[in-house]
Parts: C-alpha cells; sequence; structure tokens
C-alpha cells in the first residue's frame, strides 16, 4: 500500500529590489522614466539600471532614460496559468527593446493585436505608481 | 536510486563500499522539497562516509562533474546519479515561476511557459523554421518512443494552446525515475571523449533570445576537448523539453543535416518523459545504449535546463572500438 | 595525484549584515569584484566559475544557481553550482582546485554567497524542511534541536565544562574585532555574558550560536603556471577532502564526528601531513556554535578527544598561542551567511599565509593552515589543507585585507517599509511525498501499537527507523522484526523557543531515543511526563501511545516518552 504525505514550505519572503532595481523604480515612480545604466567598456545599456556589468563585471552607474518608445522583439498570447488552467480570456505578453536600451523588458502588450515582431510599441505607465514593475501596466502600438 | 545505482554497480560489477572513489549527485532541493536534498543520498547510493557531494544541476554537468575528479586525479571511480519524482511535486508551473527574478518578473504572475512561448516565437522568426516543423519533431519523437520500453508517453497529446505558438503536445510531460552512471579510469567501455557545459544571462532582460548560446558554447567546448566536429556525429540524443528546442539545440550544435532517425531516437523527453534534473543523464543513457549496439560511433548527449534557466550541458561520447 | 598544482592567488569578501539592501546577484559582484581585483586580473581572465550557496530558500529563488550566476561573473563561462549545505563555502574550493587540476581551467572565480534575511518570519524557516517529511518533521522539529542534541552528548560523553565552551565564543567574538567585515565583533566581551544570555534550546544559549547575516565571499584560483606569472607568494592548495554520513542521523553517536576525521584524513593524506598538530600553524574550523569549534578541532585530529575545550579554555588556540584557531573572528564573530562564511575562511587563511591579515596576523610565519566545513544534517565534513612555501612575504602589506569591503546595512524598520520591495506571505508550493515501503510500513505498524525494525544478518544491525537495504552493506535487509517501545535517552534539549524564535512555555523536550533491542538504533521523538530538570542522558524511557482511535499511522501515534515506571529516578 502507497502512503503519502502532503506539505508544503510554509515560509515567507520580502525581496530587496537591490541598488540597481531601486534606481530603476524608484525614476519610474517619481518620475515615469525606465532608467537603465551603460557599460562603455562592453557597449551594452542595461534596462533595468544595474550596478555591474555581467560581462566584464565593471561597476555602472544608473543614468541612461529609455523609451519610451521601442522594438516589440517577441510576443505570445497565454492561455493558461500558473497551474495550466484555463485563463478567462487570453493575455498578450511581449519583449520590448525600448529605445536606447540593449536589453529587452518582458510586459503585458496593451490591446487586441495582431502583433507583428519589430513593430513599433510605447510604454504605458499606471497614474498612480509605487516603485514596482506593475508602475508599467504595459506595452502599446506606438 | 537504490533500484538504479544496484543495477549500474552489477553491470559494472563495482562494490561501491570499497571500489568507487567519490560520487555525484544532482538534485535541487525545492523540486524535491527539501533543504537540503544532499543529505538524503548517502545511503541508497551505497556512498555513507564516502566522498559525495551535489551539483545543484541537470546530471549531465554532475557527469561533467565525475570528469573532472577523474582527470585531476583525485579519484579513478566515479558514480554520478540524477533522478526525478515529478509525481511528488504537486505544483510544477509554480516552481518554475519561483526560479524566476523576485522583483523583475514574477509581479506579472504569469507562467514560465510564456518564455517558452516567447522564444518559440523569436527562433521561429529569425530560423524560418514553421510550426508545423516543430509539430513533425513532436510526431516523430513520439514515434521514435514506440519502440522505448522506458517511454511513458508514446501517445498523441491535443494541440492546446499553451502560450501562442506553443501548443500542448509540443511540451514535454514529467516522468519519474532515476540514472546512475558509473565512470572509470581504466576499464574497457564508452569512452567520454569531450565534455562541455556554458548558460547565457540568466536575466530575461540580457539573455539572447535569437540562439541558443549556451548550447553554442557548451558544445564547442566538448568538440575542441574530443578533438571532432560536428560532422563526425552520427548519433544526437538532444533536448527536447519544447519541440521547437530541439531544432535550435541542432542548429547550435551544428546538427540541423544529421539525419532525422539519427536525433532522438529514445524519442527525448517529448517521448520518454520529462526526467527533470535526470534528463541529462537519460540523454546520456540512450547514447550509451546504442553505442554499445553498435548503432553509432560517435554519440552527443546535450541537455537544457528547462524553463526559465538557460544553462546547457554537453558530453561527446565514443563506442568501444 | 596525477592533476597539476593549483593555488590561491586573489580573495575579496562584502561586509556581513544582518540585512542587506543588494541583492544576491549585487552581493556576489561586490565579493567577485573584489576578489579580481586582489588577484590583479579581469573577468576576461577567468575561465571558469565555480558557485556554492546554500538553500535556496534563505534567497527564495529556486535555482538560485543559476540567478547567482551574473553577479558571479559566470556570463558565457562554464558554471556550476556545488552545494553540500554548511559544508559549502569549503566544498567550493575544492570545486575550484579540481576544476583547475582537471585541465578544464587555468583560473577560476570560486564564488560564495547568502542572503538569508529574505526568508520571512525567520531565516530558521529554511530549514524546517531538513528533516525527514514522514516521521521528523511532524514533531514539529527546528534547527536549533539538532544542535543542542549533538552539543548535550558531546558534553556529556567527555564530561564538558560549559565554561569552556562559552570561551570560545568570546575568543572568536574578540579576533572579529579586527575584521573589517565582522557583524558581530566584540573587543570587550566575557564568558560571563555568554554564560548569562538566554537559553534557547538548552544546553544552547543564544550567545553560543553565530547570527543570521548576508554577505558574499570569493576567491581566485589558478595552475601553477599562471600562479606563479601572477603572484609571489600562492598560496597552495596542498590538500582536499570531503566525506558524508548517513542520513539516519539518529543512529549515529553525536559526541563525534567521524566524517569530520575522514575528510581531514583525505586531505592530509593528499598535503603529506603525518602530524597535523605540529604541521598545522592556523587553522579555521567551522564555528557555527561555539561547541562546534572544539567538536571539529577533535574530528580534525588537532585535539585528542574531548581535550579541546580545556585547551582552549587555557589559551592554546588564541591568536597568539600555540595553534591559533579561527583568529578571523570565525562565524561567530564575522558573522554567518552559510556558505560565504566557509569561504570566508579560506580567504584569512589566504591572507594569513602571505602576512596580509593585519590586526589579525597570527605571530611567527605560519606556512601551512587548515579550513573545514559542516553541514546537511550534521552529515558532511569538508577541509582544505592551504600552504606557502617559505611563510608570508618579507613585503607583506600590514594593511588588513578586505580592504573596505561593502554591503548596505539596512535596519530593520527601512527593511520591512521599503518601497520597492516586494513580498510574498507563504510559499505556494507543494508537495505530496511518497513514505516509501519501509517507512510506509513503519508508520502502519504504529496505527498498531507496534515499533518495527528491519535487520541485516551481514551487519547484524536491528534497524530503527526500518530500511529496505542496509546502508552500511548496500544489501537490502532481510527480515522484519518487532522493537520494545522502550528504551533508554541517548540525548536531550530542552527548547524554550520555536522555529520562528517565539517562546514555548512550557519549553519541549525533544530527545533521540535508543530502543531496547536495537543497535544504534535511535529516533527523534519527545519527551513527557517528566520535568526539564529530571532528564538525563541515559534515562530509561518508555513510549506512551495515543488511544487507538486516535492513531492515524504518524510518529505522532506515540504521545511521548516518559520515564520508565519503576525508574529509581
Amino acid at each position: 500500500m502507497s502512503r503519502t504525505v502532503t506539505g508544503g514550505i510554509p515560509i515567507g519572503f520580502r525581496y530587496t529590489p537591490g541598488v540597481g532595481n531601486g534606481a530603476f523604480l524608484d525614476a519610474l515612480r517619481d518620475r515615469g522614466v525606465l532608467l537603465g545604466s551603460r557599460c562603455e567598456a562592453c557597449g551594452v545599456t542595461y534596462l533595468p539600471a544595474r550596478i555591474f556589468c555581467e560581462r566584464c563585471l565593471a561597476e555602472l552607474t544608473p543614468g541612461v532614460e529609455c523609451g519610451p518608445e521601442g522594438e516589440l522583439v517577441s510576443w505570445t498570447v497565454g492561455h493558461v496559468d500558473l497551474d495550466e488552467r484555463p485563463l478567462p480570456s487570453p493575455e498578450a505578453l511581449g519583449l520590448v527593446r525600448p529605445d536606447r536600451s540593449d536589453t529587452v523588458l518582458m510586459h503585458h502588450l496593451l490591446g487586441d493585436g495582431p502583433w507583428t515582431i519589430g513593430q513599433r510599441v510605447e510604454v504605458v505607465l499606471a497614474d498612480e505608481r509605487r516603485g514596482s514593475i506593475l508602475d508599467i501596466e504595459g506595452f502599446r502600438p506606438a | 536510486m537504490f533500484e538504479a545505482a544496484r543495477r549500474a554497480y552489477a553491470e559494472a560489477e563495482i562494490d561501491p563500499r570499497t571500489q568507487i572513489d567519490s560520487f555525484v549527485c544532482a538534485s535541487e532541493d525545492l523540486q524535491e522539497g527539501t533543504s537540503i536534498f544532499d543529505e538524503y543520498v548517502p545511503d541508497q547510493l551505497g556512498a555513507v562516509q564516502r566522498p559525495v557531494h551535489t551539483v545543484a544541476s541537470d546530471g549531465l554537468f554532475a557527469l561533467a562533474t565525475g570528469v573532472m575528479l577523474i582527470r585531476s586525479g583525485i579519484a579513478d571511480t566515479v558514480a554520478v546519479e540524477a533522478h526525478s519524482k515529478a509525481s511528488e511535486m504537486r505544483t510544477p508551473g509554480r516552481l518554475d515561476a519561483f526560479a524566476t527574478d523576485p522583483v523583475l518578473d514574477r509581479p506579472l504572475g504569469t507562467s514560465a511557459l510564456a518564455l517558452a512561448g516567447l522564444e518559440m516565437q523569436r527562433y521561429l522568426h529569425v530560423s524560418g523554421h514553421t510550426v508545423a516543423d516543430c509539430a513533425e519533431v513532436a510526431r516523430r519523437n513520439r514515434e521514435h518512443a514506440l519502440a522505448n520500453p522506458r517511454a511513458s508517453y508514446a501517445e498523441a497529446v491535443d494541440p492546446a494552446p499553451l502560450f501562442d505558438p506553443l501548443t500542448r503536445e509540443q511540451a514535454a510531460r514529467s516522468a519519474d525515475g532515476c540514472v546512475v552512471v558509473v565512470l572509470a579510469a581504466d576499464r574497457e567501455g564508452v569512452a567520454v571523449e569531450g565534455v562541455g557545459w556554458s548558460q547565457d544571462a540568466p536575466s530575461i532582460q540580457s539573455r539572447n533570445w535569437d540562439r541558443a548560446v549556451a548550447t553554442e558554447r557548451a558544445g564547442a567546448m566538448a568538440y575542441a576537448q574530443a578533438g571532432v566536429a560536428a560532422g563526425d556525429v552520427d548519433l544526437a540524443e538532444v533536448d527536447d523539453t519544447f519541440a521547437y528546442k530541439q531544432l535550435q539545440h541542432l542548429d547550435a550544435l551544428g546538427l540541423a543535416e544529421l539525419s532525422t532517425d539519427r536525433v532522438d531516437p529514445s524519442g527525448g523527453a517529448l517521448g520518454e518523459g520529462y526526467l527533470h534534473e535526470g534528463n541529462g543523464l537519460a540523454r546520456v543513457l540512450a547514447c550509451v545504449e546504442r553505442l554499445r549496439r553498435g548503432e553509432a560511433e560517435i554519440a552527443l548527449a546535450q541537455s537544457w535546463r528547462g524553463l526559465p534557466s538557460t544553462s546547457a550541458a554537453v558530453a561527446i561520447l565514443r563506442g568501444a572500438a | 595525484m596525477s592533476g597539476r598544482r593549483v593555488a590561491v592567488i586573489g580573495a575579496g569578501m562584502t561586509r556581513f549584515v544582518r540585512r542587506a539592501q543588494e541583492t544576491g546577484k549585487e552581493l556576489s559582484f561586490l565579493a567577485a569584484s573584489k576578489a579580481l581585483e586582489s588577484a590583479g586580473i579581469t573577468l576576461a581572465d577567468v575561465d571558469a566559475v565555480c558557485l556554492t550557496s546554500a538553500p535556496d530558500a534563505f534567497d527564495g529563488v529556486h535555482r538560485k544557481g543559476d540567478y547567482l550566476s551574473d553577479g558571479a561573473g559566470a556570463w558565457g563561462k562554464p558554471f556550476i553550482r556545488t552545494y553540500v549545505g554548511g559544508g559549502s563555502g569549503v566544498f567550493t574550493p575544492i570545486q575550484g582546485w579540481y576544476t583547475v587540476a582537471s585541465g578544464i581551467a587555468d583560473v577560476v572565480l570560486v564564488v560564495a554567497e547568502e542572503k538569508m534575511s529574505s526568508c520571512q518570519p525567520h531565516p530558521q524557516g529554511a530549514f524546517l524542511t531538513i528533516f525527514d517529511n514522514m516521521i521528523e518533521r511532524p514533531l514539529g522539529p527546528n534547527l536549533l534541536w539538532i544542535f543542542a542534541l549533538e552539543m548535550n552528548r558531546y558534553m556529556q560523553a567527555y564530561g564538558l565544562d560549559k565554561r569552556d565552551i562559552a570561551s570560545v565564543a568570546v575568543k572568536n567574538k574578540r579576533n572579529a574585532a579586527d575584521h573589517p567585515s565582522a557583524l558581530l565583533g566584540e573587543a570587550e566581551i566575557t564568558v560571563e555574558d555568554v554564560l548569562a544570555s538566554e537559553t534557547l534550546a538548552w544546553p544552547v544559549q543564544r550567545l553560543d550560536v553565530s547570527p543570521i547575516s548576508d554577505g558574499a565571499a570569493a576567491i581566485v584560483m589558478a595552475s601553477e603556471d599562471v600562479a606563479s606569472r601572477l603572484t609571489d607568494r600562492p598560496v597552495w592548495v596542498q590538500g582536499v577532502g570531503w566525506n558524508l554520513d548517513t542520513t539516519y542521523w539518529t543512529n549515529r553517536d553525536l559526541a563525534y564526528p567521524q566524517y569530520v576525521e575522514n575528510a581531514a584524513r583525505m586531505a592530509y593524506d593528499m598535503a603529506g601531513v603525518t602530524e597535523p598538530r605540529k604541521q598545522i600553524h592556523v587553522a579555521e574550523p567551522y564555528d557555527p556554535f561555539d561547541y562546534k569549534e572544539l567538536h571539529h578541532l577533535e574530528g580534525l585530529l588537532l585535539f585528542d578527544r574531548g581535550t579541546a575545550p580545556e585547551a582552549a579554555a587555557a589559551g592554546v588556540t588564541a591568536r597568539d598561542g600555540d595553534l591559533p584557531v579561527c583568529p578571523s573572528g570565525g562565524l561567530l564573530g564575522v558573522g554567518n551567511p552559510i556558505a560565504a562564511a566557509g569561504l570566508m575562511k579560506v580567504a584569512e587563511l589566504f591572507w594569513q599565509l602571505r602576512g596580509e591579515a593585519g590586526a589579525r596576523q597570527v605571530p611567527g610565519t605560519p606556512e601551512r593552515g587548515l579550513a573545514q566545513a559542516w553541514g546537511d544534517l550534521m552529515q558532511v565534513g569538508t577541509v582544505v589543507v592551504m600552504g606557502t612555501e617559505g611563510g608570508p612575504s618579507p613585503t607583506a602589506s600590514a594593511a588588513t585585507p578586505p580592504v573596505a569591503p561593502r554591503a548596505t546595512a539596512l535596519r530593520e524598520e527601512a527593511f520591512r517599509t521599503a518601497e520597492g520591495a516586494v513580498t510574498i506571505d507563504e510559499l505556494d508550493l507543494a508537495y505530496e511525498w511518497d513514505a516509501g515501503e519501509a517507512i510506509g510500513a513503519f508508520l502502519e505498524a504504529l496505527r498498531d501499537g507496534r515499533i518495527v525494525a528491519t535487520v541485516c544478518t551481514a551487519c547484524g544491525r536491528t534497524l530503527v527507523p526500518p530500511r529496505v537495504f542496509c546502508e552500511r552493506c548496500f544489501r537490502p535487509t532481510d527480515s522484519w522484526t518487532q522493537v520494545p517501545d522502550a528504551g533508554r535517552v541517548e540525548t536531550f534539549s530542552i527548547c524554550h523557543v520555536r522555529w520562528d524564535m517565539v517562546p514555548l512555555d512550557p519549553p519541549e523536550i525533544p530527545a533521540v531515543i535508543r530502543l531496547d533491542g536495537t543497535s544504534e538504533g535511535g529516533f527523534l521523538h519527545k519527551l513527557g511526563g517528566v520535568e526539564p530538570d529530571a532528564v538525563s542522558i541515559g534515562m530509561e524511557v518508555e513510549a506512551v501511545w495515543r488511544p487507538v482511535g486516535e492513531r492515524t499511522g504518524s510518529i505522532l501515534d506515540i504521545a511521548y516518552f516518559r520515564p520508565r515506571r519503576g525508574d529509581a529516578r
């Protein structure tokens, strides 16, 4: 006979955003801008802002404003949730590379589509912002 | 684990209590529901009070580690283990999501499958492959699996949409299982000619979305060590956790021209079942079996760690003369 | 040994703080960049990266090796995270060693990181699942139990004096006052302070324990050719050893860490060390609790069993003593971000052996040092022996590394209220663990009011908890048998706090009970029906069962163990 025990791990978490993300989230909340960091040695601008370059470990200073428009690098429409159960209605997500950034943001795509890789999109910010990635509502066709 | 170990040791004619110098296991705590899974491995491997360590990665990385231990001279014989007990993990979608960045990605609340949809969409765009090509991979791997006594998923599955253009039948389903490999410095058998491993940026924001660059680098490392080129490989067991990944991995390894009946003849994860941290060793096992039967001379086994990881490893194996 | 010689050529670390503002990635970067600077190289010179970090449940990211890899400099490079619980910080240099010795890489960056503060309400929660899900977790064990049970057994086995043990906490916290990264350096602490501190789980008191911390450390290792080009004082890895004991910790004698001795012998053999006490000039054993430093010193064959406490109290292990131990200040003083703390010890040896430890420098010309860590379920020993040829460089800088270590400490208030932080109230992962054949049968028998065991005829042992194979002989066990539901107390603790540090009144009395008729057979349970100060090791006890109707096939079908009726006490 097989006998099982169910359970979980009854702990919670509090994640500090860190120094880099902190600068990005502050700029997003206070000024409504997308703040990145540039590594001149590697020629890469990271968005959100970082305090180190992952390619060379140089220390970076947040300071490059990116967007508000950008290019749609990829898109998908999701039909299932975290438990693979059907979503009430499909949700579009995209990878967007804001102007002046070399990296992408993953976020909601706003509108009915259809979406095309390469199309121009623009960021939509929430009216009330509190320093969260969700201060960005998503991206819509520019 | 005990069962797999016992069989491997019997085949190798080896007593783990006295003849195995080191043991390497691959596991991830949260997949098991235990902190610290390394605690729970020695007894069933015959490794009590022996040198044992765990790599938090796929089994193919543990195999590469075993190779390093032997080449360093500190061990002549190493047992490598990896497994899946996925049936005990009841919320796999939430587990994968828990591997994403807690500040930048998780708050969106979406399944990690979104990453597969996004990557597949991009891959089809840059490679010129089609959804039909991917569907064919899934169909063919399941056909291969019909001949594999270990396979669990040889039957067809409904093409329900997950994250466009990814559909259900193109995503491997979990299976339980364990693979133990015994490596030895001074015995006849299938030879490990080269190992390689790498990863791309873990960040969703800064990783390469066009190509499986980690597999490119892991492959280059292994090819160089083995002193062989892609054209020398006559059998490949590559990761197919998603059907499009098989195509992407073949591109990354320079194996796009390899005949389709020489790719994932075991049926891969799509046909056998996805073994999570055991996936890479399942690919190795499939290669070893075929090399021993003389069905190939030089085989390549490759694994990718699954969503949302970019990590990949490669081993190049040569059949005994 | 057919592999090539490997040396440590640089080291760096962050401050160890209670709550860091930086993410784990950023902590890794701060340590890694310092180590590269120390070695005089750039990331482009690094061929592979080795990383370790202890339970993912601290940082709160599944597969946190991948997550941390960018901060550790692993972009596009071969990268593996090894993980052996608390032993990790000293294992990862071993990983670095074999990565170079095998020829895979000429230069490796080795990084250890921990961000324990993410785990709520208390990082100890990450340890809830180190225990067996079937037969231990239902008892509500917490991490302090295992230390208290081991400490009590160790003290009782050798008749040790708590004052002598407490002297280690004093030594280390005072030593740490000279460590720029230290969280808990205290120049004025005394044995009385330690003995007066709150009892958490007797015999463990608050100041016997090292603090939860965030932090990272990193070293650079290189092959002989490269090391000789880059530095005039490479610190060679002379020996490495590691060893893992059985999961069945309740069947082991906790008075002595045999697996630490096994790991030490492996390292000593490789290093050609035949008289450790004479040939090791400075030691950094793992000291998450004060008694552990002593327990480990004995396992490392640096002191005879039961004699380390007296030696410590007499000053033998002081910085200016005959064998300086934890001149860094150890975990007790510098802090305990688990994996990083272990690697910090290796970094300390690097600085000590080069004469660069400044105010912490041990006198004389130490040529060989040892670092050791420990972990899992009191199971793993990891040991590294390092040495120079000719002792510290005569031109060694007097400046104390780590120079200007960084990490931004957040006060609790700031941590709790900071905007931008993301909170998860409870981890929503669900599991359904299979008991397996043996434990399944064990639990069914408990429902019937019986305790069953398996027998291995090859080694002659009767095993509780029962298993279908004997781990010593590696063969299936031969038969089942019933054992009495009575036995003796192997060790116990009196625990006044829950895992989240909420006080327990009355206290709980966890114990390892060895049942009559079993060989080294014991299992974890609790004592009841007895006053805490009437409990003793060796006391005879018997099970008190729940009424038949209330039994569910659980370890809790035994309500507790009480003194055997007719016991002389």
